[in-house]
């Protein structure tokens, strides 16, 4: 409620406004019956023309002032609603892009679609529902009793008492539904469970021949589905009929108790039916109120969970520096020039685990050679790339940039001296051009199409558009090999000072691998790389490889020199390669072993 | 009458409700254009439907009984009203003039007040028979859809199925459908009884008075032209909103899946207002759409309280005339709001019964979808069990038949012998398992299986000698056991167990919260593709066929749980023909044989040395990681 009403706080005039008109349209629809009675009990017991002119006037002003009303609360609930909706998902999205690894992961990316688009989708509807179903309900018995014991005090009271009646029926009727529409929510989850099992798991249906049994159990999701279903619309009729058969009691009560008014010259005999108006309208509208209702706790955990990413506070928080190195530069000290990257006895450790994810990793990169990491999954490999990049922090040691420690720079600095190719290759929607240049916007065409040719994209010649070609949403139109060197062509595009190639290699084929770690060597030689691989063959010519497992570095050195010296190293070879192979291959790392060593 | 406007004003709610139900839920997205569906042949889908319906025709025709008596009723109950508050007035008159007050008694009046109440309560009685007779019609209906879905589901091709993204044939299942029950529940009855009502309600107020009825007349068909118009605007804006919904979703999407890389190159700025702009975007649209739709209703009734004043003032005119009496002229106006609270709802009413129409046609499009060939109607026995030769014989395949992939492939598979299969993406490796498994039909040629040509099999047969291990590795919601027991659901705990050992992933499942009995839910998300392969080699394993068709891990396994695999597989393979789509040059070289392609053929074959010796695009492949 306490968000909502944070969202709100900019409009307080359009919530004003919503109000005000509301109450005129009410007004103005309460009074067209009275003034109807007005004009027959008067016009007629003194039959006066003038009088019944002057009331149709009145009415007249009434259905337009009523009109205007419900025309102007009706634009400005619109306005409201979407108005807020669409900051809603301002400020989620804009929480997001602070978050940093660890944070969005909590969340999760489905659920973060959800929590922008249908969430919010949800508490917008529930805020037009709220105030075009459920606002007018205070309203109009306020004014529906007002205007009955204005005609009438034990008029007033007998509509006082239906609507109370009726308002307590709803309420229950609400929170029996409340509870089967949950349900019917988790049977509807669950034959979209059992559809998509069936759809994307025909192939292994059929090779099992197990068709008849998945339809069975297809068909026993739909019937539960039926059947609950069945049941909620056995709820609404039953409360249907039994609000029509109160509406009746109404009715029937009003005109008897009016009766014996009009004869004991309490009100007068027109006003019968102005009273059996406001009493339909006024349980009318507790019946829609009761419908929309059903919206509102949904529409509150929604808005919880929206709360929760606006209000998350990002894990990592930028240092005071915004740029690099401005002393570094004039002090120019080679070595520490020489030195890009630099892990100082880091640890790591996600918040949620019990156990380090990395122990104590020390390493440099300098600039000119390139730094291969092999390991397993879960080793721990990515998440050196990503403390680089700072989408986490270490929780123990530094990192370090061309001298600088990673926190105390602003993430956008650092980030300007890194370039980076994620391990899932990811592309925008747009033209090749505009992911090129998503590094450097300024980049010309012939930046980006030297980067396509290093990236092996050779592809990009052949499509009729060229660097025009237009990318779908992901990349999608593109293979995962194209997509993947399209990827390394926008790292390439971007000047840095440290490239990193996050098991960027895997979607191509050894040919394309081959050819374009080739072309790479040459085009970032004034710049530090990082390749982190899974392949052995990817890595064998760096200058010198981290062999990582459990989060421990288990050797560092050259290919030869791992051979020579690391087990673990060995194993990962042994397990890739042939016997033939392994010794081939160490020939020609021991020709490679006279590279500088890049280790500490 | 409150009740009419009360039914379409829910029917909106419902609708509203349920469109925006689906983000949350998991469902698939909603069809695009949602509001703008027309269908193509609106009379076929009606008329197919009320045969789809049989069975349930005797609703219809208990709900058209009870719509006109409830109809009758519901519009004799004002014109008694008008009678009995004459009645009252005449008696209140006359005790007036005799000076004392009145009360209603039995003579005076009750007797009728409760008469009322009999008229109402008849209404209420028939009320409630059409609302309980078609509570379960549409749903009913779904279900027989529904039903035969399922059914269809299984005999349609795999080309279907690679041609339609899981999203869109699950939204026809239940969005499309569930669309049709809403507009049926709800739409349907409520313009019966709207045709019913209205009808009655302008035959009454003829009967009171033709001119006053002609004055309400023109305002109606004022309305109607109005609904009419702001509907068209309202598709309008709808296909507005539906636009920017999907240009919002679409932004959202990239950039959620995408945020490493927006951070990686500081893009947040320019990310954060490309959504802004989106976001205001739709907001605009939405505003509008919101706005049309929901002031038509408010605009339709102001508009009838015109014609109540102009109503008003002619009436009491004619009232003072003595040619109508106050009862009368009420119950006018009573009939009056009957009669003009369905014109509020018509055209969105009939916008939404369209769109109903275009929803179920679209299921009865897959229910016609072309089907695959019926199994022969006397299959050739197959030999078991099967010694596992396979042969394709100038196997000719294109999955656009214009379009041929495969021209001319030809390869044998001994018994027993091992069969890797390399080339690049696409070369069409899959294909050949495709055909092999007859998720494909051939175009030309034949593949023979112990010399028996597959066609002329059962595809159950064909298949039972099958088993798949593939990397996607697919898992059905159950438990572990029931799972490694998808092909034989015979096998006892221990044959699972042993099974689940020799694929190397019994400690993995002990240590799962409940081992074998652990319920696999969500996808399976909570297992790693790498324990998953596994579990789907269990799975083989258990069924224990005589050919294996294998897809190795690439690169998304990690080592340890790579050497269970490759360990895993290299005892599934023992003994039996296998067909490997290779990633690992161990595997190739291994093999009995290797069939290299590229663009939908194989354009060598033979074992690793033979190839190598060859120079050909194998020898060039192997030589290029050593580069």
């Amino acid at each position: 409620m306490k968000t909502l009403l944070r969202f709100m706080k900019p409009y307080r005039l359009q919530v004003a406004g919503v109000l005000f008109s509301l109450a005129i349209n009410l007004v103005g629809v309460l009074l067209v019956p009275t003034i109807l009675a007005n004009m027959i009990n008067i016009g007629v017991s003194t039959g006066n023309f003038d009088y019944i002119m002057s009331q149709a006037g009145v009415m007249l002003a009434a259905a337009l002032i009523s009109g205007a009303g419900a025309f102007v609360c009706n634009y400005l609930c619109a306005d409201l609603s979407t108005r807020v909706g669409r900051d809603i998902r301002n400020a989620v999205y804009d929480a997001s892009l602070a978050f940093s690894g660890g944070d969005f992961e909590e969340f999760g990316t489905g659920s973060m679609i959800t929590r922008t688009l249908g969430d919010v989708n949800v508490i917008q509807q529930a805020i037009t529902m709220a105030i075009q179903m459920m606002l007018p309900v205070p309203f109009a018995a306020i004014i529906g009793i007002a205007l009955a014991c204005s005609i009438d005090l034990q008029m007033g009271m007998l509509l006082g008492g239906f609507i109370a009646v009726v308002g307590v029926i709803a309420v229950v009727t609400v929170k029996r539904a409340a509870v089967i529409f949950q349900k019917l929510q988790r049977f509807i989850d669950r034959m979209n469970v059992r559809l998509r099992e069936s759809i994307t798991g025909v192939r292994v249906i059929r090779a099992f021949g197990k068709e008849a049994t998945e339809r069975k159990s297809l068909d026993e999701a739909f019937e539960t589905y039926a059947e609950s279903a069945i049941k909620v619309n056995w709820i609404f009729a039953t409360f249907d009929c039994t609000t029509f058969l109160i509406m009746n009691f109404a009715e029937v009560a009003i005109m008897w108790l009016g009766g014996n008014r009009v004869g004991a010259h309490a009100m007068e005999i027109a006003s019968i039916s102005a009273c059996i108006e406001y009493a339909m309208l006024v349980l009318f509208f507790i019946m829609m109120a009761q419908i929309s209702a059903l919206m509102l706790p949904r529409a509150f955990v929604c808005l919880e969970r929206c709360r929760q990413v606006i209000d998350h506070a990002p894990s990592i928080a930028d240092g005071p520096q915004t740029a690099l190195i401005a002393a570094k530069t004039t002090e120019a000290a080679q070595s520490a020039d020489d030195i890009v990257a630099h892990f100082g006895n880091a640890s790591f450790r996600f918040a949620d685990a019990d156990e380090d994810t990395l122990h104590h990793i020390n390493f440099l990169c300098r600039r000119g050679t390139t730094t291969a990491i092999i390991g397993p999954t879960g080793s721990g490999k990515s998440t050196i790339a990503k403390l680089f990049l700072r989408f986490h922090d270490v929780t123990d040691g530094f990192v370090r940039i061309c001298g600088t420690d990673v926190r105390e720079l602003t993430q956008e600095a650092l980030r300007a001296h890194v370039s980076y190719v994620p391990q899932k290759a990811w592309l925008f929607s747009g033209t090749i051009a505009d992911n090129l240049r998503y590094g450097k916007p300024d980049a010309t065409e012939d930046e980006l199409w030297h980067a396509l040719d290093v990236a092996q994209s050779g592809f990009v010649r052949e499509l009729p558009d060229g660097l025009n070609s237009r990318v779908a949403q992901g990349g999608t139109n593109f293979s995962g090999g194209q997509r993947q060197r399209l990827s390394i062509a926008r790292a390439l595009v971007r000047p840095a000072d440290l490239y990193i190639f996050d098991d960027s290699f895997s979607a191509l084929d050894f040919k394309t691998d081959a050819a374009l770690r080739h072309a790479l060597a040459d085009e970032v030689s004034g710049a530090a790389v990082l390749i982190i691989a899974q392949r052995i063959n990817t890595i064998l010519n760096a200058d010198q490889i981290v062999v990582l497992k459990d989060g421990c570095i288990q050797g560092l050195g050259t290919h030869a020199e791992l051979m020579r010296t690391c087990p673990a190293y060995q194993e990962i070879a042994r397990s890739q390669l042939r016997a033939e192979e392994l010794e081939e291959l160490m020939g020609d790392a021991e020709q490679g072993d006279g590279h500088e060593k890049g280790g500490e | 009458m409150a009740e009419n406007k009360m039914k379409a004003e829910r029917e909106l709610i419902a609708k509203t409700a349920e469109a925006e139900a689906e983000p949350t839920s998991g469902a698939p997205e909603p069809t695009a254009d949602e509001e703008l569906e027309i269908p193509r042949d609106a009379g076929a889908v009606v008329r197919r439907l009320w045969t789809v319906s049989s069975g349930e025709h005797w609703r219809f025709a208990v709900v058209l009984v009870s719509v006109v008596c409830y109809a009758a009723s519901s519009i004799a109950a004002p014109a008694y009203s008008a009678h009995l508050i004459d009645l009252l007035w005449a008696n209140i008159q006359e005790a007036f003039a005799a000076g004392h007050t009145f009360s209603i008694g039995w003579d005076t009046g009750g007797r009728e007040v409760l008469g009322l109440l009999g008229i109402w309560t008849l209404a209420w009685v028939f009320y409630t028979i059409q609302n309980f007779t078609m509570a379960s019609f549409a749903e009913r209906l779904n279900l027989k859809l529904r039903h035969r879905l399922a059914e269809k589901l299984n005999v349609l091709p795999l080309k279907f199925y690679d041609a339609h993204k899981p999203g869109d044939i699950m939204s026809r299942a239940t969005n499309d459908l569930d669309k049709v029950s809403e507009v049926l529940q709800r739409g349907l009855l409520s313009m019966l009884i709207a045709v019913g009502s209205v009808t009655g309600a302008i035959i009454m107020m003829l009967r009171y008075n033709v001119v006053l009825t002609a004055v309400f007349l023109v305002f109606a068909c004022a309305a109607v032209l109005m609904t009419r118009i702001v509907a068209k605007r309202t598709l309008v804006y709808a296909a507005r909103q539906q636009h920017a919904v999907g240009v919002l979703t679409g932004h959202v999407e990239e950039a959620y899946s995408g945020r490493i890389v927006i951070k990686a190159f500081n893009q947040e700025h320019a990310s954060s207002e490309r959504i802004h702009a989106a976001t205001s975007e739709l907001a605009d649209a939405m505003r509008k759409t919101d706005f049309v739709t929901n002031v038509v209703a408010p605009m339709v009734r102001c508009l009838v309280r015109f014609s109540q004043v102009i109503l008003a003032l002619m009436g009491t005119g004619f009232l003072l005339q003595g040619q109508l009496t106050i009862g009368t002229l009420q119950a006018f106006f009573q009939y009056v709001n009957t009669a003009a609270e369905p014109l509020t709802q018509f055209s969105l009413t009939m916008n939404q019964l369209q769109s109903a129409l275009a929803a179920v046609e679209r299921v009865f499009d897959i229910l016609d979808e072309e089907e695959i060939e019926p199994d022969p109607a006397e299959p050739a026995a197959v030999p078991r069990p099967v010694r596992g030769r396979v042969a394709f014989e100038h196997v000719r395949f294109g999955y656009d038949p214009s379009h041929p992939l495969m021209h001319d492939v030809n390869f044998t598979a001994e018994p027993g012998q091992k069969v890797a299969i390399v080339g690049a993406t696409g070369a069409g490796k899959t294909t050949l398992i495709n055909l092999l498994m007859r998720f494909y039909e051939i175009d030309g040629g034949r593949i023979t299986l112990d010399g028996v040509d597959t066609r002329t099999m059962t595809r159950a047969d064909l298949r039972r000698n099958f088993g798949m291990v593939l990397q996607d590795a697919w898992l059905r919601e159950g438990t572990i056991a029931e799972n490694i027991a998808y092909g034989a659901p015979d096998a006892t705990t221990d044959e699972i167990v042993q099974a689940a050992k020799t694929a190397q992933v019994d400690f993995f499942v002990r240590t799962m919260p409940h081992g074998y009995e652990t319920e696999l839910a969500n996808d399976a998300e909570s297992i790693s593709q790498g324990q998953r392969q596994l579990l789907t080699i269990a799975r083989v394993l258990l069924a224990n066929p005589s050919i294996l068709i294998l897809d190795e891990a690439t690169s998304s396994v990690d080592t340890r749980t790579e050497k269970a695999i490759v360990t895993a597989m290299e005892k599934l393979t023992q003994g039996r023909t296998s067909f490997v789509i290779a990633h690992r040059l161990s595997t190739i070289v291994d093999s009995d044989l290797i069939l290299v392609m590229d663009h939908g053929n194989i354009i060598e074959q033979g074992t690793h040395d033979e190839l190598v010796a060859a120079g050909g695009a194998y020898a060039e492949l192997y030589q290029s990681q050593f580069a």
